[in-house]
């Protein structure tokens, strides 16, 4: 019937079905409303699609203001002689400039509130208008009251910048503890600028669409807390598109650098090098033709299947380095801890499978996916050795060479609602072989873990430097739990028999 | 412009005719749908859920169902009934929650006669399911939750648990002279929060006495807790090593009314990365703001008849803060007003989420079914 029509007027295929559908409604017994995936066939096989547009670019508002006392100050901290307009100028000349290097919005109140009713007003302006954070910047030991107020009362995630001399530490007791609240008592404008990442973060998080690659079926899911959409589709989507994908230019450029940059080859010739940056375009254009951020895959059972002549961990260092998370193993809360890494530290990280060294009581964290600008993305990369998958002894693999003696954390969502966080520092590169296991194998010393057997976690992710208080700021705001491995160990109280 | 004339021909015949339907559909994409019939059933794997509302000149007269569309994007059941002076609407859509996804069940009282009446929501679930603070379970499923906006709208008692931990009466074995409460706990099996709440004059203070006895571990550091007392200084115990194994201990906390709703919240949580992160909790006296109880005595059991609440935690007197019991929820409805009730239903292959340890809340679940549904093209189908 429907396809008979070849009138350019007349209803398409698709019109008409929905019409034949709702007439049949009226003798129907069961109504419902359907669903089918958004029509969006992408870019073509050889189109470019320029890995930065991948990245979630949401829209930030931050509402931002100074509580003082009225003037003029006499006694009490933060005292006469403190330069109110001064420190206000200054402050403000620092908030634009972070702003700016966010790519946020910042509304500052022209004039700083200094009563109650100037406080009530603000309150019912933040209520109304729901800006994604609130920015107090406190001037005086008794505006705290008023700070306290605007978090309780909006229930807004909310920074409390307190420069030194307008808090004791009974001022912090409270709000510094309390969820949804950021507490800086410092003279530190970095902490911040840092507390409106955790904002950018947050909204990073709620903007973007991960990719969860395995199975059979095609749906889409919310992650609690976070807002991530999570758009399940068909795993073998992608071995299809990969063998759709032919050699661009794009694609042998890649490769090439790929090899130049590497300090030394190993296993994989320019046909392995070829394929890996095959898997990258596939992995590109997939992404854009979902509308997706981010991408977890069961690689490994694709790979036992042999769908693909390559494993995708040398695309994913490649997708890792430009901000897009590119997580193994359909590990999702793995690719959530890697875009946590992502979002607010601007540095990748790399999920692992953790193996305590019992001699050295230390940590080896092995995978095959670690970026390479591991310093930030606007750092230089570390140095690789482009090796194979050491599972599969196919494709390409790097071994990322991490910076001995500098400090790491290890972090991993166990959920939506808690955190696992640790730290410690790099100590040596363990080779494969001797050792068996993954290509990238950190061997890491933990801090404040009497043994390494009771690390907590699987595929924690981890990032270079020590960012314990950031991760735990992010949790505070937004009401995750965090958990530290035990410092003590408990087995000398009862190990099982 | 023929072509537009036809399909709203058809469309409105078709409209006209969802009413008609007596069985509708609802769904998330991708996912097996839930069923809504006339009589206001909900259908779903685990059995069914009806809506009756009961009291004074109610009388259900039948019902409709249809299919819509809620902001003219999600695909929602609504089952309308006029039921004497009152008009039952109950709307419900599946939210989008990570992994399988959960329906959402609005029930709507609406007062149509113009007079205050007192009425009484009933959920009956079929099979009979084991009924919980604010879930009920089927075969260990937890297929029904009473969110915390809507056990705002309930009738809550003075003091009582807010969140479903496990009893455990005569599990432990103090030693000496001490309250008889200090043998019950409740524990709060895989690190699930203890939480009690306490009315109390507005922004007013009190004393807080914890009691806990530990008669399981023998040895500190194994089970060491959180205690938060709103208002109070947060502070960590671990009983073994401030009083040893079976010594009834007390902790004293100056609570404040901190938020103002008028009430004092106690919650003892597990220490993140301790061996055991099963909370217990055994005793809880509050008393006055001004009257600072001698701990020894309190610990005997002396003061308790001056405290403004007493609670053996896990014993027969103990009790939930909802005073809704069996899935039955009493409403007053004044003339002519409407109050709404949502619920959270376990859907094909799902489950519910807890209210008390989730941040959804009724508006980002709505908001998450509308950021799914906008990426997904709409189609209508009939059998």
């Amino acid at each position: 019937m429907c396809q008979q029509h070849q009138c350019s007027t007349c209803f398409n295929r698709r019109d008409c079905l929905k019409m034949v559908s709702l007439a049949a409604m009226g003798t129907g017994f069961l109504a419902s409303l359907g669903q089918e995936p958004s029509a969006n066939e992408g870019p073509g096989l050889t189109d470019y699609v320029d890995v930065k547009t991948l990245r979630p670019q949401p829209d930030v508002r931050v509402a931002a203001t100074f509580l003082e006392l009225p003037r003029p100050y006499w006694l009490g901290w933060p005292g006469t002689a403190y330069d109110l307009d001064g420190h206000q100028k200054e402050y403000t000349a620092l908030l634009n400039a972070s702003a700016k290097r966010l790519g946020i919005t910042v509304e500052q109140q022209a004039q700083p509130l200094n009563s109650d009713a100037s406080v009530d007003a603000w309150i019912e302006k933040l209520k109304a208008e729901k800006p994604h954070g609130v920015l107090v910047m406190l001037q005086h030991l008794h505006a705290w009251n008023w700070a306290n107020r605007i978090a309780d009362e909006t229930k807004l995630p909310t920074i409390m910048f307190a420069p030194v001399g307008t808090a004791f530490t009974g001022h912090l007791a409270g709000p510094s503890r309390k969820t949804g609240v950021f507490v800086i008592s410092s003279l530190d404008w970095s902490a911040v600028e840092m507390g409106l990442r955790m904002i950018r973060a947050k909204r990073m998080f709620e903007e973007t669409r991960v990719l969860w690659i395995r199975g059979n079926q095609r749906n889409e899911t919310v992650v609690e807390r976070l807002g991530t959409k999570v758009l399940a589709i068909p795993r073998d989507t992608f071995n299809q598109e990969f063998d759709k994908q032919p050699v661009t230019d794009e694609i042998r450029d890649l490769a090439a650098d790929l090899r130049k940059h590497a300090r030394k080859i190993v296993e994989p010739n320019e046909e392995d090098t070829i394929n890996a940056m095959r898997a990258y375009a596939t992995a590109k254009r997939l992404l854009a033709r979902e509308n997706a951020h981010a991408l977890s895959m069961d690689c490994l059972g694709m790979v036992g299947a042999k769908l693909v002549p390559t494993p995708p961990c040398g695309a994913w260092t490649l997708l890792q380095d430009a901000g897009i998370t590119a997580g193994c193993e359909a590990d999702l809360y793995g690719a959530m801890s890697l875009m946590m890494t992502s979002y607010l530290l601007d540095r990748p990280g790399y999920m692992n499978d953790p193996v305590p060294e019992t001699v050295h009581n230390t940590l080896i964290a092995a995978h095959c996916t670690s970026g390479t600008r591991i310093a930030g993305f606007d750092q230089p990369p570390a140095d690789y050795v482009l090796r194979n998958h050491s599972e599969s002894a196919l494709g390409v693999a790097m071994q990322v060479l991490w910076p001995e003696g500098q400090p790491i954390t290890l972090v991993r969502f166990t959920g939506p609602n808690e955190m696992i966080i640790d730290t410690g520092k790099v100590v040596g590169n363990v080779q494969t072989p001797p050792a068996g296991g993954c290509r990238t194998s950190v061997e890491i010393e933990l801090d404040g873990i009497e043994d390494s057997r009771d690390t907590l976690g699987f595929h924690q992710v981890v990032t270079l430097g020590s960012h314990r208080r950031v991760l735990e700021g992010f949790c505070q705001l937004y009401g995750i739990k965090v958990t530290h491995s035990p410092r003590f160990s408990t087995f000398q109280y009862g190990g099982q028999a | 412009m023929i072509r537009h004339v036809v399909f709203s021909l058809i469309l409105a015949a078709a409209c006209a005719s969802l009413s008609l339907a007596e069985v509708v559909e609802f769904t998330s994409p991708g996912f097996p749908p839930s069923r809504m019939d006339a009589e206001g059933r909900l259908t779903e794997d685990w059995g069914s859920l009806k809506i009756i509302v009961e009291g004074d000149g109610v009388m259900a007269q039948g019902g409709t169902v249809q299919v819509v569309r809620l902001e003219e994007l999600v695909p929602a059941a609504v089952w309308s009934c006029e039921a004497g002076p009152i008009r039952v609407t109950a709307t419900a859509y599946r939210a989008p929650v990570f992994p399988s996804g959960m329906d959402v069940l609005t029930v709507t009282l609406q007062e149509t006669a113009g007079q205050d009446r007192h009425v009484t929501l009933k959920m009956v679930v079929n099979p009979a399911p084991r009924v919980g603070l604010s879930t009920a379970q089927v075969e260990k499923r937890t297929v029904l939750a009473i969110p915390l906006e809507t056990q705002q709208l309930l009738k809550l008692r003075d003091w009582g648990y807010t969140i479903d931990t496990t009893a455990m009466p005569g599990w432990a074995k103090p030693e000496g002279e001490c309250d008889p409460a200090f043998a019950n706990i409740r524990a709060g099996m895989g690190g699930i929060p203890i939480r009690y709440r306490f009315r109390v004059t507005r922004r007013s203070q009190a004393n807080v006495v914890l009691g806990i006895c530990e008669s399981y571990w023998d040895r500190p550091q194994i089970r060491p807790l959180i205690c938060l007392v709103e208002g109070a200084r947060p502070m960590v115990v671990d009983p073994i090593d401030r009083w040893g194994r079976h010594q009834p201990g007390t902790l004293l906390f100056t609570a404040l009314d901190n938020d103002g709703d008028g009430w004092i919240t106690v919650t003892i949580k597990p220490v993140p990365g301790a061996r055991d992160q099963n909370p217990i909790l055994n005793v809880i006296w509050v008393f006055s703001g001004d009257q600072r109880p001698n701990l020894a005595r309190v610990a005997k059991g002396e003061l308790n008849e001056q405290a403004l609440y007493y609670v053996d935690v896990g014993g027969v007197r103990d009790q939930p803060i909802l005073e809704s019991q069996d899935l039955s929820f009493p409403v007053e409805l004044a003339a002519n007003s409407s109050k709404k009730l949502t619920f959270y239903v376990a859907c094909p292959g799902g489950s519910v989420v807890t209210p008390e340890l989730t941040a959804w809340t009724t508006e980002s679940l709505f908001q998450a079914a509308k950021d799914v549904w906008k990426n997904w093209s709409q189609s209508v189908t009939a059998r």
